[in-house]
């Protein structure tokens, strides 16, 4: 492979390991927030342990969509420069925004939150786990919106040899970004749904003491997963008309068109179950043990849906970065060389696949021993007695 | 409107450094100031909930770069290769040491990532003392750049035990009598046990409560003040179109105070006096 190889493979890697991360937490974090409004406003036993076990999984999970984010946000200017250079006074707009005014806000409530159960009013305490959330859907789309402007350079012109901006409102209205956001979120969903289904199922084919916690969240996660199903296959075909008009041949290339034919027969696949198998029989699923099983099996579909659906999204613009404008060739750093990138492909990918391979051991360990096992939100020890102290 | 962008980019890098910096010079630290597995989860735990307020200034800063310097970021980044790559490493593996120590139940695996946290640390202080030095130097890596990384990582170290002290008046070891008998925090001089967190302040005779943590986090700060400062025209040269800063200033700055307002509820809310001790560590 020459150096362009190596550079598309790292970002190739490292975006699908994020996404992988990403596409959990965005269908996870309002499921929690839900839990814990339960809780506060009804105070029901379950709905609190429910926000603390799944919020541990989604914190858990977060973990590693943060440190795949880190590479991912430096990576354009490691391997792509020529991007900056020649499109940065419109693309760096988007992801500008994303990190400023929403990732900003995400990470500093989601510590508030993190560190805050039991040291703050309960109803600011479940504002946080809100704000996180909304700041986590207003990062897809900021960082949605950057993607559609490589897919569709619009709202841009090309100045002295550089794209500026000519109408920026453009950029968040843009056509490839329209389909594509309620899409992914109905990807997310159909993921954080049947997570917490196949956690679900496991527990209860398990026959362990936590039926009625299992049983309420089975029935949660079938509800979510239809409610994503629908938005991700409608606003899936939905893309057609956008992508025909814009980008002619997209899925021609046998990656992005096999990409897409296995995305849509995996979206199909779970539509069909989800909603005329799953949801009719809501009511008994849980008491069905034999079916336990192939809800565990049918868990890592959504992951395998989502990072195909982004391979042809990504290939299917090939040659092209910003789409019939810079190629990827021209956007890659000059003097790139092939020991830099072995050097950053190496530390990131072995880095990153490693924690990754913890992380999900850490999640289904977790799943395994069930909800006595979180610690997130734990109850605090007694205020020590105002004795005097120790005299030293 | 460039000048008030060069402002916000400084706020940025600054903030950075003054309050990551001191969670990097503290976990730097971590085997030193917490000899028994105690005393380092108590550090871990004092230090936790600032990590994620405190590391998000870096992101601000990269994607900050990207909006208002687009025609620099390749530059920088791509000039400080190896040293950006090293400095994403170590981020990554502090983050995961953070994240990953209380997952399981065993000395061994709590022990393994507290490693991982001080190892993170130091390559994020060193690394970030050879970028600073290279670019002061004009991106080249040069053998100055092994001193400005041993002068960093001295200045992060000072800072992040100032901030211990700070977090914790009665050390590591657990002894709170600063807190349990009201003496201010920062005024005690940790007691008698050889474990407690000295710090600074009172190894200079200055300051008490949060006056030790604010000195050393202007001088944490203070390599990347000038740096800027000396590069400023430079930057200025390389700032986006007016028509993109619009958007930028339309769009972020309205959120601006609600930024600032959360960071400052952080610290209000975890600082010495919260009594950490009584709430289970995530971290």
């Amino acid at each position: 492979m020459d150096v362009l190889d190596l550079a598309r493979t790292q970002f190739a890697v490292t975006g699908s390991l994020h996404f992988l991360f990403v596409v959990l937490t965005l269908g996870l974090a309002p499921l929690v927030a839900v839990m814990q409004t339960l809780w506060t406003f009804g105070g029901k036993p379950v709905h609190e342990r429910m926000t603390r076990f799944w919020g541990q999984i989604y914190l858990i999970n977060y973990a590693l969509g943060i440190v795949t984010g880190l590479v991912m946000e430096f990576q354009f200017g490691l391997n792509w420069s020529g991007l900056s250079h020649y499109a940065g006074d419109v693309f760096g707009a988007p992801l500008a925004i994303e990190t400023l005014a929403a990732f900003f806000l995400e990470s500093t409530f989601l510590g508030l939150w993190i560190f805050g159960w039991h040291r703050m009013p309960r109803r600011l305490h479940l504002a946080c786990i809100w704000v996180v959330t909304l700041t986590a859907y207003a990062s897809a789309f900021w960082i949605m919106a950057a993607n559609a402007f490589l897919q569709n350079p619009a709202g841009a012109v090309e100045r002295g040899g550089r794209l500026v901006v000519e109408d920026f409102g453009a950029v968040p209205t843009n056509p490839m970004l329209a389909m594509a956001l309620p899409h992914v979120i109905g990807a997310a969903l159909l993921t954080g749904g049947f997570v917490i289904m196949g956690a679900s199922a496991y527990q209860l084919f398990r026959r362990t003491a936590e039926q009625e916690f299992f049983t309420t969240s089975l029935r949660l996660g079938v509800a979510v997963a239809s409610i994503g199903t629908v938005l991700a296959v409608g606003f899936g075909y939905a893309q057609f008309g956008p992508v025909g008009e814009l980008q002619p041949g997209k899925f021609d290339t046998p990656l992005a068109g096999v990409g897409l034919g296995f995305m849509i027969m995996i979206g199909h696949l779970l539509q069909l179950v989800v909603l005329f198998v799953l949801l009719p029989v809501i009511r008994w699923l849980p008491r069905w043990r034999w079916a336990h099983p192939i809800v565990m099996l049918m868990t890592p579909l959504p992951f395998l849906a989502a990072i195909l659906g982004w391979l042809a999204r990504e290939a299917g613009r090939q040659p092209w970065l910003v789409y019939g404008r810079l190629t990827v060739a021209d956007a890659m750093s000059p003097g790139l060389t092939p020991a830099m990138i072995t050097m950053s492909l190496a530390a990131f990918t072995g880095v990153l696949g490693l924690l990754a391979v913890v992380d999900y051991l850490l999640i289904a360990r977790l799943v395994r021993r069930g909800p006595a096992a979180a610690t997130l939100g734990a109850a605090p020890l007694p205020p020590p007695e105002r004795t005097p102290a120790l005299t030293l | 409107m460039d000048i008030l962008w060069f402002v916000i980019f400084t706020v940025l890098l600054i903030g950075y450094f003054a309050l990551e910096g001191a969670n990097i010079g503290l976990g730097m630290l971590l085997p030193a100031l917490g000899r028994t597995q105690e005393g380092r989860d108590r550090i871990v735990a004092a230090m936790a909930p600032f990590v994620l307020a405190g590391e998000v200034w870096l992101v601000a800063v990269a994607g900050a770069l990207f909006g208002v310097y687009p025609q620099a970021e390749g530059e920088v980044l791509f000039g400080l290769y190896p040293l950006v790559v090293c400095l994403l490493v170590s981020w990554i593996v502090r983050d995961a040491g953070l994240w990953f120590r209380r997952r399981t139940d065993g000395p061994a695996w709590r022990a393994g990532w507290d490693r991982m946290i001080c190892l993170g640390s130091w390559g994020l202080a060193l690394s970030w003392g050879a970028a600073l030095t290279a670019l002061a130097t004009g991106l080249s890596i040069v053998p100055a750049a092994l001193a400005g990384a041993a002068a960093l990582a001295a200045l992060l170290a000072f800072h992040g035990r100032a901030f211990g002290s700070w977090l914790l008046p009665g050390g590591a070891a657990g002894a709170t009598t600063g807190t349990a008998t009201g003496v201010p925090p920062g005024a005690v001089p940790g007691g008698t046990t050889t474990r407690s967190l000295p710090g600074p302040a009172v190894a200079t005779g200055a300051g008490r409560g949060a006056a030790a943590p604010a000195v050393s986090a202007v001088l944490a700060a203070a390599p990347a003040a000038v740096l800027l400062a000396g590069a400023a025209p430079w930057l200025l040269e390389h700032t986006a179109p007016a028509d993109t800063l619009n958007v930028l200033s339309l769009m972020i700055l309205p959120c601006a105070p609600v930024m600032a307002g959360a960071q400052v509820w952080v610290w209000r809310t975890f600082g010495p006096r919260s009594a950490a001790d009584r709430f289970p560590s995530f971290f």
